[in-house]
């Protein structure tokens, strides 16, 4: 048994206060693309759906329903979790958090194959580029749940 | 054997002794009903305090007062807070983080007292139930204060409440090893054997009563598994005072519901959620689950007696009093699911002690909860039987004659979206892949050429989930959150034996055969090789374009007399989802509120009104991203305020007076945000 109790209010104020932030940043205004703009490959999302079955759907259910623990990776709850943020806000939580019992055990690369398939099933178009493996660029891509008027 | 490998972290009594809050302050005495001291606010399960100061004419004006993340109370973030805390004696309690910490907090302002927190190495990692809980128990003997709660490794601690210190002289060292002294070995060792729980413990008197819980039950891997029996133990000693076999052992009574000697071998029937008490009758009253294999009972032939049971048991003994099975031979994961709640009411003139039970099914069964006999009559009803080889079936199953179901438990055509004629054949579409019915249509096995399985609502995650329902004590109204919309498809297929030795397990033809876990779960079982792969242009969508398959409304809240047995009023429970209100071939339509299709909504009631947020991110003209929480006039249904949050609603809104203050605690995470408890109040120019 360790105990800790002659800690200090000072480091308590560490413990408590100094890590609460939220990292979600708020979309730019006017990104250039977004989801409907095809931001992952045909291949891409076939070489993500056999990673999903072994790494996600344990939890997430094979046909990305969600499970008792675990919400749905399609429908209603599911687009609504993330409209208006970017593509990289939900890779990062995968990233941090994904599979639960080992966060961060896929390399961006496997991870950014799940997503492909994701969006894949969520009827978000395919294009010709592969889906950025690096946050930061993937937070320039917006995650719109509506179709835009504009595009086809 | 004690677990050597935990090992225990406090920061207690960090700064607060000097400012003298822990001490139970006089000055801050409340009565009893202005303080919240168990996880349903009282042992009846209601969720209820007649307070006021927060009512119609000041909702919307509630402010955040304090606020705390829970990132760092574990060595990840959590993105699934469940915890509704405790306030006694002048400090808030609460769970916390992916550690399961507990916290104590100054209740006006939310400064850090205390925390504690378990390392258990291998035997957190491997728990079926992982992360923070729903919550904690308190006792007091008006000397000492405690504070009780269950690790994910399933170990029962015991706190002095004043500064986090474990109590040595509970069990060994302040623990008790939940995983010993059962009746049972756990298999296959202390380390990795499965069972758990996320429930908060109930202490009545001097007993405190520990259910069980463990992985999700749609994919066993065997059909055997540890049994969830429900054990009372000493709050001074931590010694176990009595053990109730939810599964009855050879010569007990329901042994023989266990055909072919399934009762040695099945597990699960555990009470995974929460227990509700009458301590002047000194009965207990016990929401029992699933036993194994959800929705195939091929290997367990018979009703399966306590199985998804109400059990009534003797606070001091654990001796059972009366029972009432809900569904016999379960089927769908209709685990009762939430705690019973007592009530005193009045039918016909006769004064009647009830205990009124919410289920996933929308039936709320109401019961003399000093007898066990139904307040109104709950016959036994024919229900389809099915045809996947080795199962039986119960013929009939009790269905209530009253209240009315107060939320969809069955699936046919009418009840799909309909919003326009080519969004209904969009889903009727979908619907013909499935076998459907009313409730209690049973599983199919799932072929490609159809049914994939039967479409079915109300079952694992429909109707009333662990949130429960709430009750007023003065009207003998409850107050109930149903997921109305909440469909899933059940299917099952031949279970590879290299994934289970069950004949049939859920599971989707052409798809590989997955084994689901629960949050956490650290077992990573290997799928087989598929029998056939499908394009993900192939998966069938359980929405329409993203819209529920089902017709509105998407999540209710009902009020139910239980005078009467008759449903008040019915209000669909939040914002029209996104998709909906935004869908092209939607714009002109006069749609009213739909509410939102989660299941884990769970209600407060005060001296006037209802107070439950949104279990769903909506992005409205009126507000940014975020989730309202939500007040009714719970006379008549009528919203009288909201205040914004961030996220959604994950754990259920208690409440309390402080320095004669009223506040509103809830927690909320998901999505993009992790968990967070906010504390809401007026501001102080508005009491």
């Amino acid at each position: 048994m360790i105990s800790l109790r002659a800690a200090s209010a000072a480091t308590l104020g560490c413990v408590l206060f100094a890590v609460c932030a939220f990292s979600a940043q708020e979309p730019s205004s006017s990104p250039p693309r977004s989801v409907w703009d095809g931001v992952y490959t045909e291949d891409q999302s076939k070489r993500g759906e056999p990673l999903y079955k072994k790494e996600c759907a344990a939890c997430h259910g094979d046909m990305l329903t969600g499970g008792e623990s675990a919400p749905p990776l399609t429908g209603g709850a599911f687009l609504a979790n993330w409209n208006g943020l970017t593509v990289g806000d939900l890779f990062d939580r995968i990233r941090k958090t994904m599979p639960q019992t080992a966060p961060g055990r896929l390399t961006r690369q496997q991870d950014a194959d799940i997503l492909a398939f994701l969006l894949s099933v969520n009827k978000f178009p395919s294009g010709k580029t592969e889906l950025y493996r690096q946050s930061e660029m993937l937070k320039e891509i917006r995650f719109e749940s509506k179709r835009p008027v504009e595009k086809k | 054997m004690h677990d050597r490998k935990s090992f225990r972290l406090h920061l207690g009594l960090l700064c607060t002794a000097a400012l003298g809050i822990l001490s139970p302050p006089s000055a801050q005495s409340q009565s009893k009903n202005t303080e919240w001291p168990s996880y349903a606010a009282d042992l009846a399960g209601t969720r209820y305090r007649p307070l006021d100061q927060i009512n119609a004419t000041n909702f919307s004006e509630l402010e955040i007062a304090w606020r705390i993340k829970t990132d760092n109370f574990g060595d990840r973030p959590e993105y699934k807070l469940e915890g509704t805390p405790l306030v006694v004696n002048g400090v808030l309690y609460a769970t916390a983080g992916s550690r399961r910490a507990i916290i104590a907090l100054d209740p006006g302002t939310g400064e850090l007292l205390w925390i504690h927190g378990e390392h258990e190495g291998k035997r957190g990692g491997a728990a079926p139930r992982q992360l923070s809980g729903r919550g904690l128990a308190y006792w007091s003997d008006g000397k000492e204060e405690r504070i009780l709660y269950v690790t994910p490794g399933y170990r029962l601690i015991c706190l002095n409440a004043k500064n986090g210190v474990p109590v040595t002289s509970f069990g060994t060292g302040g623990v008790v090893d939940l995983k010993l002294d059962d009746d049972q070995d756990i298999f296959p060792d202390l380390t990795t054997g499965e069972i758990g729980i996320q429930s908060a413990p109930v202490v009545a008197g001097d007993t405190v009563i520990i259910g069980a819980a463990f992985r999700e039950g749609m994919t066993p891997r065997s059909m055997r598994n540890n049994k969830g029996y429900v054990r009372g133990f000493d709050v001074r000693s931590g010694k176990r005072l009595w053990i109730f076999h939810t599964i009855p052992k050879k010569g007990e009574l329901g042994y023989d519901t266990w055909d072919k000697g399934s009762a040695e071998y099945t597990g699960n029937t555990g009470v995974w959620t929460q227990i509700t008490v009458d301590k002047e009758l000194g009965l207990v009253y016990l929401p029992v689950e699933s036993p194994t294999s959800d929705f195939y009972g091929g290997h367990r032939p018979g009703n399966n007696l306590f199985g998804e049971s109400l059990v009534c048991v003797d606070l001091k003994t654990g001796q059972r009093k009366w029972h009432f099975q809900l569904v016999h031979h379960p089927l769908w994961d209709m685990d009762i699911s939430s705690a019973p709640i007592l009530a005193d009411i009045t039918v016909d003139g006769k004064q009647i002690k009830a205990v009124a039970q919410p289920s996933k099914q929308g039936f709320l069964y109401v019961f003399d909860r000093v007898t066990g006999n139904p307040v109104w009559p709950i016959p036994e009803k024919l229900v389809e039987v099915g045809n996947v080889p080795g199962e039986t079936y119960s013929a009939t199953q009790p269905i209530p004659s009253k209240p009315p179901a107060y939320s969809r438990n069955g699936v046919s055509l009418d009840d799909l979206i309909d919003f326009t004629p080519a969004l209904h054949d969009r889903a009727k579409e979908i619907a013909s892949k499935y076998h459907l019915g009313p409730v209690f249509t049973p599983p199919t096995v799932s072929k490609l050429e159809g049914p994939l399985g039967t479409l079915t609502i109300g079952t694992a995650s429909g109707g009333t989930n662990w949130p429960g329902g709430s009750y007023d004590p003065e009207t003998h109204i409850a107050y109930i959150y149903a997921c109305n919309a909440c469909v899933e498809p059940i299917g099952l297929v031949i279970a590879p034996k290299e994934v289970s030795d069950i004949n049939y397990i859920a599971g989707t033809a052409g798809q590989e055969v997955s084994i689901l876990r629960g949050p956490g779960e650290n077992a990573g079982a290997d799928s087989p090789m598929p029998p056939k792969k499908r394009s993900s242009s192939q998966y069938v969508p359980m929405n329409v374009d993203g819209l529920p398959l089902m017709k509105p409304p998407y999540g209710t809240i009902s009020a139910i007399s239980l005078d009467t047995g008759e449903i008040l009023w019915q209000i669909a429970h939040g914002e029209t989802p996104d998709v909906v209100r935004n869908y092209p071939a939607l714009k002109g339509l006069n749609i009213p509120r739909t509410g939102q299709e989660t299941y884990n909504v769970g209600t407060l009631v005060t001296k006037t009104l209802i107070i439950a947020g949104e279990g769903q991110i909506t992005t409205t003209s009126d507000h940014p991203r975020g989730a309202m929480l939500r007040a009714y006039d719970k006379k008549t249904g009528k919203e009288v305020g909201a205040v914004y949050m961030p996220a959604p609603q994950t754990g259920s809104p208690m409440t309390f007076m402080h320095n004669g203050k009223q506040y509103i605690v809830v927690a909320v995470s998901g999505g993009p945000y992790s968990g967070e408890y906010i504390a809401y109040a007026l501001p102080s120019e508005s009491e």
